[in-house]
C-alpha cells in the first residue's frame, strides 16, 4: 500500500512516502512548500497522485497555523483522491524516533508542548537525566540541561518528527475528515475587528 | 458540458464553495457563516475562524459539488482566495485548494478577494460590461474603483481608517446591538427619524473616506443618554448614523463617477446590501443580495478572468494578508 505521510505542526514540515513499511522517500522542508515536496517524493518513485492510497498526517502540537495547513492539504487529498488516512500525534512521532526520550515542542511564548502537560514553562519540567528531544529541547537547550537533561546535537536527526515514524505508528485508518488536530491550547480570544 | 470551476474562499468568517460555469451561470453557492460563532466576541476571532475553516472546508465543498450536481472529474479548474484577507484563515482555504487541484492535475488560479466581489457583477444572467464605477465596501474594505476591464481594476479612492462595515459593526455595539452590525442598524433604523441626530462625516482630501469620526460622535451621543434614554431613543441613533454612513459612500461614489465620467456605477461588498444604500442610488448596479458578503461564486467568478497556473507551479503559493498597494 502506498502511503503518504507528513507533519506540519514544526517549523520544519517533514514528509515521506512508503511502500507499506519500506520507506521510499523522506524530505523536509516548510508547511507552506510541503505540496514541493510531497510532489518531489511521487516524482521519484515515479508514482502519481492517484496512486496514494492512504494519508498519515502530523497533528500536532505545534503552531496552529502551521499544523492547520498539514490538515487542509489532508482534507483536500482525501477529497480529491478518496483515499482514508490516520493523524499522529507530533510528539507521539518524536518519542518513536528517539528511544526514551521526552519530546518537547516549542510552543512559543516561552513555553514548551510535552506529552500529556499542554503548554508549560521549560522551567517547570522535571528532566534530570532524561534525554530531551525536538525544537523546544533545541530552542531551551540551556533552561533544561541546567536541569540535568541530555539533549543531542543541534543537527541531530532526532529532533525533526519525521514523517515516516508517524507511518509507523497507524493501527488503523478512517475518514479525514475527523482528523483533528491537537491545538493543547485555547484560541486567544482577540477579535481582528477593531 | 462547459469548462466548470470550482471555487473556494476562506478569506474572514465564511466558509464557501462554489461551481461555476466559464460562462458565468452559477451551478451552487455555498456558504457556511461563522457570525454566530463571532458574535459573542462583537467580531471576528481570528484564531476561531481558522479552526472552523479547517472543520468546515471539505464538506463545504462537497456540498457545491453536490448541489451543482457534478463530480470533481468534471471540474477544470480551482479557483482560490490568495488574499487579502486573515492569513490564517486564507491558508485553511488556500491549502486545501492546492490539494485538491495537484491531486487531480488541474490549474490552479489565485483569486484576489476585492477582485472576486467586482466580479459578482459579472455572473450570468446579467453580467455587467466595463467601464464602470465602483463601490466595494464590505466589513474589511471601501473603495472606489475605476473599473475598465474584467482583469482588473484602477483604486481612485479608500477608507483612510474603519471600512464601512466596521463602522457598522462598532455602531451597532455602541448602541447594544449584535453581531454583524450592519443587518441589525438596516433593521432598526426603518423605525427611528435620520434627522434626529446630526453625525459628521470627515471631510477628506481626493476620493478617500474616513469613518473613525462618525464612530466618536455616535459614543459621545450614546454617553449622555441613561439606560431607558438609550432604549427610547436606539432607532433614531440608528438610522440617524446609517445615514452618515450611507451619505458619505453615495456622495464620494457621485464624485468618483464625475472623474471618471462613466455611465455605470456599481456597488459590491456586504454594505451593498443596506436597504438605504440601495435606496440612495437607484440607478446603480448592486450585487445580488445573496452575494453581497463573502462567498466562492464570486472567486470562482474572478477565477475566469485571473491567470491560471499549471502544476506544479503553485504547489509553493502563499497567501497574503494584505491588499496589494
Ligand atoms: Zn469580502
Amino acid at each position: 500500500m502506498l502511503v503518504l505521510a507528513f507533519d506540519t505542526a514544526t517549523d520544519v514540515a517533514t514528509s515521506a512516502l512508503l511502500e507499506d513499511a519500506e520507506v521510499l522517500g523522506e524530505r523536509a522542508s516548510v508547511a507552506k512548500t510541503l505540496l514541493e515536496d510531497v510532489d518531489a517524493l511521487l516524482r521519484q518513485a515515479s508514482a502519481r497522485p492517484a496512486d496514494i492510497e492512504a494519508l498519515v498526517v502530523g497533528t500536532g502540537p505545534g503552531s496552529f497555523t502551521s499544523t492547520r495547513i498539514g490538515l487542509a492539504v489532508a482534507r483536500g487529498l482525501a477529497l480529491a483522491l478518496d483515499v482514508a488516512g490516520a493523524g499522529v500525534s507530533t510528539l507521539d512521532a518524536l518519542a518513536a524516533g528517539a528511544e526514551g526520550a521526552l519530546p518537547v515542542i516549542d510552543a512559543r511564548r516561552r513555553e514548551v508542548f510535552v506529552p500529556g502537560a499542554g503548554a508549560v514553562a521549560p522551567e517547570d519540567l522535571d528532566v534530570a537525566g532524561r534525554l530531551c528531544v525536538g525544537d523546544g529541547a533545541l530552542r531551551y537547550r540551556d533552561v533544561l540541561e541546567a536541569k540535568g537533561a541530555a539533549i543531542p546535537p543541534d543537527d541531530d536527526i532526532r529532533h525533526l518528527p519525521r514523517a515516516s515514524l508517524h507511518a509507523r505508528l497507524v493501527t488503523a485508518y478512517g475518514r479525514v475528515d475527523e482528523i483533528e488536530p491537537i491545538y493543547a491550547r485555547a484560541p486567544d480570544a482577540r477579535r481582528w475587528r477593531g | 458540458m462547459s469548462t466548470l470551476i470550482l471555487g473556494i474562499e476562506t478569506s474572514c468568517d465564511e466558509t464557501a464553495a462554489a461551481v461555476v460555469e466559464a460562462d458565468g451561470v452559477v451551478q451552487s453557492s455555498v456558504v457556511s457563516s461563522q457570525a454566530d460563532l463571532h458574535a459573542r466576541y462583537g467580531g471576528v476571532v481570528p484564531e476561531i475562524a481558522s479552526r472552523r475553516h479547517l472543520e468546515l472546508v471539505a464538506p463545504v465543498v462537497r456540498a457545491a459539488l453536490e448541489d451543482a450536481g457534478v463530480a470533481l472529474d468534471d471540474v477544470d479548474r480551482v479557483g482560490v482566495t490568495q488574499g487579502p484577507g486573515l492569513v490564517g484563515a486564507l491558508l485553511v482555504g488556500l491549502s486545501a485548494a492546492k490539494a485538491i487541484a495537484w491531486a487531480r492535475g488541474l490549474p490552479l488560479v489565485p483569486v484576489d478577494h476585492l477582485r472576486g466581489h467586482v466580479a459578482t457583477l459579472y455572473l450570468a444572467p446579467d453580467p455587467l460590461d466595463p467601464p464602470f464605477t465602483c463601490l466595494l465596501a464590505s466589513g474589511g474594505h471601501t473603495l472606489l474603483l475605476s473599473v475598465r476591464e474584467r482583469e482588473g481594476y484602477e483604486v481612485l479612492g479608500s477608507t483612510l481608517d474603519d471600512a464601512a462595515g466596521e463602522a457598522f459593526d462598532k455602531g451597532a455595539r455602541l448602541l447594544g446591538l449584535g453581531y454583524p452590525g450592519g443587518a441589525e442598524i438596516d433593521r432598526l433604523a426603518r423605525d427611528g427619524d435620520p434627522e434626529a441626530y446630526s453625525f459628521p462625516v470627515a471631510r477628506v482630501a481626493g476620493l478617500d473616506l474616513s469613518f473613525s469620526g462618525l464612530k466618536t460622535a455616535l459614543l459621545h451621543a450614546v454617553r449622555g443618554l441613561t439606560e431607558t434614554d438609550l432604549a427610547a431613543r436606539r432607532a433614531d441613533l440608528a438610522a440617524s448614523y446609517q445615514r452618515a454612513i450611507v451619505r458619505a459612500l453615495a456622495g464620494r461614489l457621485r464624485a468618483a463617477v464625475e472623474r471618471t465620467g462613466h455611465e455605470t456605477v456599481a456597488v459590491v461588498g456586504g454594505v451593498a446590501a443596506n436597504s438605504e444604500l440601495r435606496a440612495a442610488l437607484p440607478d446603480a448596479r448592486f450585487a445580488p443580495l445573496e452575494l453581497c458578503t463573502d462567498n466562492a461564486a464570486m472567486i470562482a467568478s474572478a477565477a475566469r478572468f485571473a491567470r491560471a497556473v499549471e502544476p506544479p507551479g503553485y504547489l509553493a503559493l502563499d497567501a497574503y494578508p494584505s491588499a496589494p498597494l
